[in-house]
């Protein structure tokens, strides 16, 4: 069901929907005017043979008279095998003189009239003609051929428009499918791209159709994004290299002198800052997912949670750390390592003294609450931001980088951050 | 030791030169990939110290082409770029340690020097590790000090014996972090020093796990 309705929402079902209408509608089109056409036509054809006998009996009752009028057509009633030919010789008195037919309405000219109101559809084309001395002349013929022919050019219309049904959903279908799954192999191949691999590109005849020449048109896109993401890193290691070495060499320096320990602790802090800074690009860029591996998570919060509590104990707090067993998830357990650190590692620092951390791992999130002051509810949204400090915090030692690390890494595994008041402190929850 | 040094930045190189010689080390220098490669293919050098950037031939390549000219010497690469993937793409081209930029001097000393009496002096198959009175037998996974028995957490037990494993030589928090909980990041906080502390402590009186400030840790028998 899931899938017929995923179905209905694709080009394919719409190409194959449009593609059907349109058959559809030339065919009834095409089978109207045939139609039209035919009729029209068999009914003219009538309507000269009626013209043709009216023509020869009038000359018949211009050289002899009523008498011959009535013989002839008494004659041709006679050969008329199909009984579809009617005459009526009407007098003056108004009654028959010769002719098939009951008496009729002296219309002259041409006319409908029902031949056997028994059968349905009997109505035959007529033409009168009024006669000297006030006879009246009926000339009919049954259109019940012509119906037959309708009710043929009907049938034929049906099977014709049922194969063109047949036909314009097989090829809608064909279209439809063949559309469909280039375009499902350019997605998955777009999903590559996504995770990281830079180097996919999607499938692009020479030549071709629109689609390879959309896919040539993504692919050059895709070089240009590979190329701007090779030289955005060749900037990041120029950087690295060209800034950090003499900042290294400066710390070096400084290091050698004396009573320079400040100014040692101030260049740390400058690289640690870069280092972040690259760090967090990189985990931006998407580039580590092409190396994701299974990861168990329950490892990664039970290390985290062995490494920090003799710190936590340090600081006069208890670590308390529930971890339930899980199944593994993709993901690049460093970067899951370290920001799990981060977290306990922040609400070690903005806890309560003699407080409590808790690390939990239940279900798909992971929780990190600490018992401190908190943050208050409309200040949440601004601690991912780099290089954002809460005003309370200005003055412990920090880069404001952490919970921006925290962020990314958390967005490149596909995972959602919430800040929760933890009645007292600040609860933060990973989920995915 | 003769240590080999392939660094293109005249200033870097001239700094670590000027450490590991004042170490006692024999420092030879390159700035130029190729010329390493022969110097290194050479021989005479116990260990190897390679930065990855360098002109003519990288350091990456540098090593491969040494190890597939079946050259063993020990390699430590440095690098300046910070990225994630760049450690595992050195060890698997076959540095046996790898210290990003920036780092402190101490920090590069105390990994030479492990890498440079790692193979014969360090017999691996060892079943004892002793310091002073203290014994680590891996075999009964035991660990005693002057006959007595002394229990230790798994993660104490790893952090014992990385420290053994190194005795008489400088290991850094980092090599700590490292080695003993697989982690490749400094935090901020003092997680490692606490976690000596607690094994110092353990461990008793008189103490033989000796912090030294700036450098790291060091596992020897008491200053008589």
């Amino acid at each position: 069901m899931t899938a017929l309705r995923r179905w209905a929402g694709t080009t394919g079902f719409r190409i194959t929907l449009l593609h059907l209408a349109l058959t559809l509608l030339g065919t009834l089109l095409l089978a109207g005017i045939g139609y039209w056409a035919t009729s029209r036509f068999a009914v003219r054809q009538i309507a000269a043979e009626i013209e043709r006998d009216v023509g020869v009996l009038l000359n018949a009752a211009r050289l002899g008279g009523v008498p011959s009028l009535a013989l002839s057509i008494e004659a041709r009633i006679a050969a008329d095998r199909g009984g579809t030919q009617f005459f009526l010789l009407s007098g003056p008195d108004g009654g028959r003189i010769a002719g098939n037919l009951a008496l009729a309405p002296r219309q002259a000219g041409w006319s409908s009239i029902e031949v056997d109101t028994a059968r349905e559809d009997s109505v035959m084309l007529a033409f009168g003609t009024a006669l000297p001395a006030n006879h009246f002349l009926l000339v009919g013929r049954d259109l019940a051929p012509v119906r037959a022919l309708e009710a043929q050019l009907l049938g034929a219309a049906g099977w014709v428009g049922g194969a063109a049904i047949l036909l314009a959903l097989g090829g809608g279908l064909l279209v439809g499918r063949g559309v469909a799954r280039r375009a499902a192999s350019m997605e998955r191949a777009l999903a590559q791209v996504e995770e990281g691999r830079m180097e996919v590109r999607l499938d692009a005849r020479p030549g071709g159709d629109e689609f390879d020449q959309l896919a040539r048109r993504v692919n050059a896109t895709l070089d240009r994004l590979q190329g701007t993401m090779e030289a955005l890193r060749q900037v990041s290691d120029d950087i690295a290299h060209d800034l950090r070495t003499p900042l290294t060499r400066l710390r070096r320096r400084l290091e050698s002198m004396e009573g320079a320990e400040e100014a040692v602790a101030e260049c740390d802090r400058i690289l640690e800052i870069f280092a972040a800074l690259l760090r967090i690009a990189e985990v931006e860029s998407g580039a580590r997912r092409a190396a994701f591996a299974p990861v168990a998570l329950d490892e990664v919060c039970a290390t985290v949670a062995e490494l920090y509590a003799p710190a936590a104990h340090e600081n006069g707090q208890i670590l308390v750390a529930q971890i339930d067993h899980g199944p593994a998830i993709q993901g690049d357990r460093e970067l899951l390592v370290q920001m799990l650190a981060n977290l306990v590692e922040n609400a070690i620092r903005h806890g309560r003294a003699d407080g409590t951390v808790r690390l939990t791992l239940e279900g798909q999130a992971i929780t990190v609450a600490d018992d401190g002051p908190g943050i208050p509810a409309e200040a949440r949204d601004q601690v991912f931001r780099r290089f954002h400090r809460l005003e309370a915090s200005r003055t412990t030692p920090g880069t404001g980088l952490g919970l921006a690390l925290v962020a990314a890494v958390a967005e490149l595994h596909g995972m959602r951050i919430t800040l929760e008041d933890a009645q007292p402190g600040l609860r933060v929850r990973v989920a995915w | 030791m003769r240590i080999l040094l392939v660094e293109d930045d005249a200033g870097t190189a001239a700094d670590i030169a000027r450490a590991l010689s004042a170490a006692g080390h024999l420092v030879s220098h390159v700035a130029d990939g190729k010329q390493g490669l022969m110097e290194a293919i050479g021989g005479g050098f116990e260990v190897l110290v390679v930065d990855r950037m360098l002109p003519g031939l990288d350091g990456l390549g540098l090593v491969r082409a040494l190890r597939a000219a079946g050259v063993a010497t020990p390699a430590l690469m440095l690098t300046a770029r910070a990225s994630l993937g760049d450690r595992v793409e050195g060890l698997d081209a076959g540095a046996d340690d790898y210290l990003p930029k920036p780092f402190a001097l101490p920090e590069l000393l105390a990994r030479v020097n492990a890498l440079g009496r790692r193979p014969a002096a360090m017999a691996q198959e060892a079943t004892v590790l002793r310091v002073a009175d203290l014994e680590m037998d891996l075999l009964r996974r035991t660990v005693t000090r002057a006959g007595q028995r002394i229990d230790l957490q798994p993660r104490e037990w790893r952090l014992l014996e990385y420290l053994l494993r190194h005795a008489g030589r400088v290991v850094t928090r980092s090599m700590l972090l490292e080695g003993v909980w697989d982690i490749h990041f400094d935090p901020r906080t003092s997680v490692v020093e606490t976690h000596v502390s607690r094994l110092r402590a353990k461990l008793g009186e008189p103490h033989l796990i000796q912090t030294l400030r700036g450098a790291g840790y060091t596992i020897r028998p008491p200053d008589p």
